[in-house]
């Protein structure tokens, strides 16, 4: 140890990485004088395999990009699709979209939470956060079948239409989520511990955050007011009435009240869509399922969507065949993850476990 | 009296009682039926001690695992045993069927005896607590003018294998945990000795058992508050449980200074660390609650029952808390808890010299 500077890799086997990060860091002592993250541990060929079948067949694979908010990708997916064929959804299948992407973004971002207590060194703000994502999946499995990845979302509508007791189930939740997640965010948010590590820690500025790209949650914990849902309406989001959180100070701590109070609104958007779901058709019944896979499609198309992460959209280039002639995937997170050299630098080991989870990056996602 | 020569003269008593003769043969000037028994009565109280020891680490590991499952929604271990009691027995055996993993680079000897140099003084820490008093028979193994001394000593030199363990690991995450276990224990070192030289002070002794019966009417918790929540923090600090658990840290640095360990070796760790809450709980109790001085029970009941009581917050925020960082850490250690402890031997002179006779 002539020389003061250790270099220590964090990861890809660490138990704070979320999945299968590595962060190659230079320690002087405790501080952190460079971090540079390396990916590619989980790539399984997404875009190409997506380019191997027909237009809905890609569906399964985009499923496992970010496999905890796996509604949201398909969302992506679907609408790219359908604008690139200019298929028409019926209303009732479009509110049942916004219905579920919004239950997975909250259940998302309830894994975010608990997954950042881990971080943190607090085991039981993850149990009670699993309790009620558990009641999500629940109610995804009483509508779609499956639990985690659904392949729910079709070309012109959904596979499977909202039940009455599902929709029981979404009403009775939502009469006592927010309660939940006050007590949830007491644990973290009135706990003096964790706010001294989180506050004036992992901080981005605005210029940092347009320059990485940075997009979501962490971009307007920043200052920067952009949210795809109220900028670039899609589905019914202008007929709804949510806010978008900001917060200026760009740190962890602000990522962290951003992060709830998205879902307390994404709760609210919950109880307007039930309030406001019209009868009808769940699905375009000119796109019998059978047909799906003859679908052919020339052209260009991206729909940028908000998912928990950021701004997700998929790229799709149709050459009058029945399978995409590309699939560009632009993830979140890969962008989000790029900022974690400048995170980083200057502060102290476990401020790397804060900062990168508060990225909240999901590796399915960053590798695809 | 204590427990010793108690033990000593029963043995004698049966001896007396049987007619046997002891062997008219001397060493050192001392017969040597003497020092069979000698003999007999140490290996007695040293397996007493250790069972004592260990059935407070299984009970308290199984207290922890129910109370953590209960707090989290959890049913907790149900499956060995009646309520799940055999758990840990159980992990006993599985860890003792794991292979023994030495890393090619590691120190070899400093890590094999780095869980033992935990583990030893932990256990041995019981030999020095008073236990309660019966009549004339202290029920304490050694009593001695310094007992409290030693006891410190015992529970300072614990971590020190922490720092073997984890320098002679030969990994970085280790070295790291090494390095933390070291700046803990000095920030809190300090302050813990400086509020334990006030209790000293105000019971004007180093004899636990003289400090328990200093405390008969007021407990050194009512004058010493600032001394107690000093020396309370700077135990769970050296507990390294959470907030403090940093040489551990198991989100950053793996699992810290344990982080190669495995088998029945990480097993020892663990015990002792549950062994050694056990220890400083009862050490806070009888130095600033009155150890076993209290009305109606017996006092070893009282000390039980005062021990639990801090084994339940020491539980409680390893349940509930985060980790602190490690400039918040040595900021606490140094900054907070050196002043505080000082401020408080001040106030303890002060009593001392002016209300002396009421300790």
């Amino acid at each position: 140890m002539e020389d003061k500077i250790i270099e220590v890799n964090f990861g890809p086997q660490h138990p704070s990485t979320h999945g299968v990060l590595r962060i190659k860091v230079k320690l002087d002592g405790e501080i952190i004088v460079e971090a540079q993250p390396i990916i590619g541990y989980l790539h399984r060929n997404a875009e190409k395999l997506a380019e191997m079948g027909a237009y809905p067949k890609g569906m399964v694979y985009i499923d496992r990009l970010d496999y905890v908010a796996a509604l949201n990708m398909e969302l992506g997916h679907v609408l790219s699709i359908e604008n690139l064929m200019d298929v028409q959804v019926p209303e009732r299948a479009l509110w049942i979209r916004i219905l579920m992407v919004e239950l997975n973004r909250i259940a998302s971002h309830l894994i975010w939470l608990g997954t950042h207590g881990l971080d943190m060194g607090m085991l039981t703000p993850f149990f009670y956060c699993f309790r009620e994502r558990e009641r999500i999946l629940r109610i995804f499995d009483e509508i779609t079948g499956s639990r985690l990845l659904y392949n729910y979302f079709a070309i012109g509508g959904v596979y499977s239409d909202v039940t009455p007791k599902s929709i029981e189930m979404i009403k009775e939740w939502t009469e006592d989520f927010v309660d939940k997640l006050e007590e949830i965010q007491a644990i973290l948010g009135k706990s003096y511990i964790y706010v001294s590590r989180t506050r004036g820690v992992g901080k981005l500025s605005p210029e940092d955050v347009l320059s990485y790209g940075v997009t979501g949650p962490m971009q307007r914990a920043s200052g920067i007011k952009r949210d795809l849902r109220k900028d670039s309406p899609y589905l019914f989001y202008e007929k709804i009435n949510f806010e978008i959180p900001t917060r200026t100070e760009g740190d962890v701590y602000a990522r962290f009240l951003v992060r709830v109070e998205e879902m307390r609104q994404s709760a609210r958007i919950v109880k307007q869509v039930l309030e406001k779901l019209p009868q009808g058709d769940f699905y375009n019944k000119k796109y019998s399922k059978p047909m799906l896979v003859r679908l052919k499609a020339t052209g260009e198309s991206y729909v940028p969507t908000e998912s928990p992460k950021g701004e997700f959209g998929i790229y799709l280039i149709g050459d009058g065949s029945s399978i995409p002639y590309r699939v560009r995937i632009r993830s979140p997170s890969f962008a989000n993850l790029s900022s974690i050299p400048t995170m980083l630098k200057g502060y102290k080991i476990a401020d790397l476990t804060a900062a990168v989870s508060s990225a909240d990056p999901v590796f399915g996602e960053v590798d695809r | 009296m204590n427990l010793f020569f108690f033990l000593m003269s029963i043995l004698y008593g049966i001896v007396k009682f049987l007619h046997i003769n002891f062997i008219p043969f001397t060493y050192q000037g001392v017969p040597v039926g003497i020092w069979i028994a000698y003999f007999i009565v140490a290996t007695i109280e040293v397996v007493l001690v250790f069972a004592f020891a260990m059935l407070a680490v299984i009970v308290i590991i199984y207290v922890f695992r129910k109370y953590m499952a209960d707090a989290q929604n959890r049913i907790g271990p149900n499956r060995v045993g009646p309520w799940g009691t055999l758990q840990l027995i159980a992990d006993v055996f599985k860890l003792i069927q794991k292979q023994d993993i030495i890393p090619t680079a590691a120190d070899r000897t400093a890590f094999l005896v780095a869980p033992y140099l935990v583990f030893t003084p932990v256990v041995l820490g019981f030999i020095l607590i008073p236990f309660g008093s019966v009549s004339i028979l202290n029920l304490m193994v050694v009593n001695f003018n310094y007992t409290i001394l030693f006891l410190i000593a015992f529970m300072t030199i614990a971590p020190v294998g922490e720092i073997i363990g984890g320098l002679a690991s030969h990994n970085k995450f280790s070295l790291y945990g090494a390095l933390r276990s070291a700046a803990q224990d000095v920030g809190f070192e300090v302050p813990m000795l400086i509020s334990l030289i006030s209790v000293i002070v105000l019971a004007g002794s180093y004899n636990a058992n003289d400090i328990v019966t200093a405390q008969r009417i007021v407990p050194f918790i009512v004058p010493e508050i600032l001394g107690f929540i000093v020396f309370f923090l700077a135990m769970i600090g050296r507990q390294s449980i959470p907030p403090f658990d940093l040489p551990e840290s198991g989100s950053e640095l793996v699992s810290g200074f344990s982080t190669e360990y495995s088998g029945m070796r990480y097993g020892i760790f663990y015990m002792a660390n549950f062994g050694f809450m056990a220890l400083a709980s009862f050490v806070v109790a009888v130095i600033y609650l009155g150890g076993w001085e209290g009305p109606i029970f017996p006092g070893t009941i009282w000390l039980v029952i005062k021990g639990a009581v801090f084994i339940f917050i020491f539980l409680l925020t390893w349940i509930s808390l985060g980790r602190v960082r490690i400039d918040h850490l040595l900021n606490i250690g140094w900054k907070y808890l050196l002043p505080l402890s000082i401020i408080n031997l001040l106030i303890s002179a002060g009593i001392a010299l002016y209300f002396g006779g009421v300790f």
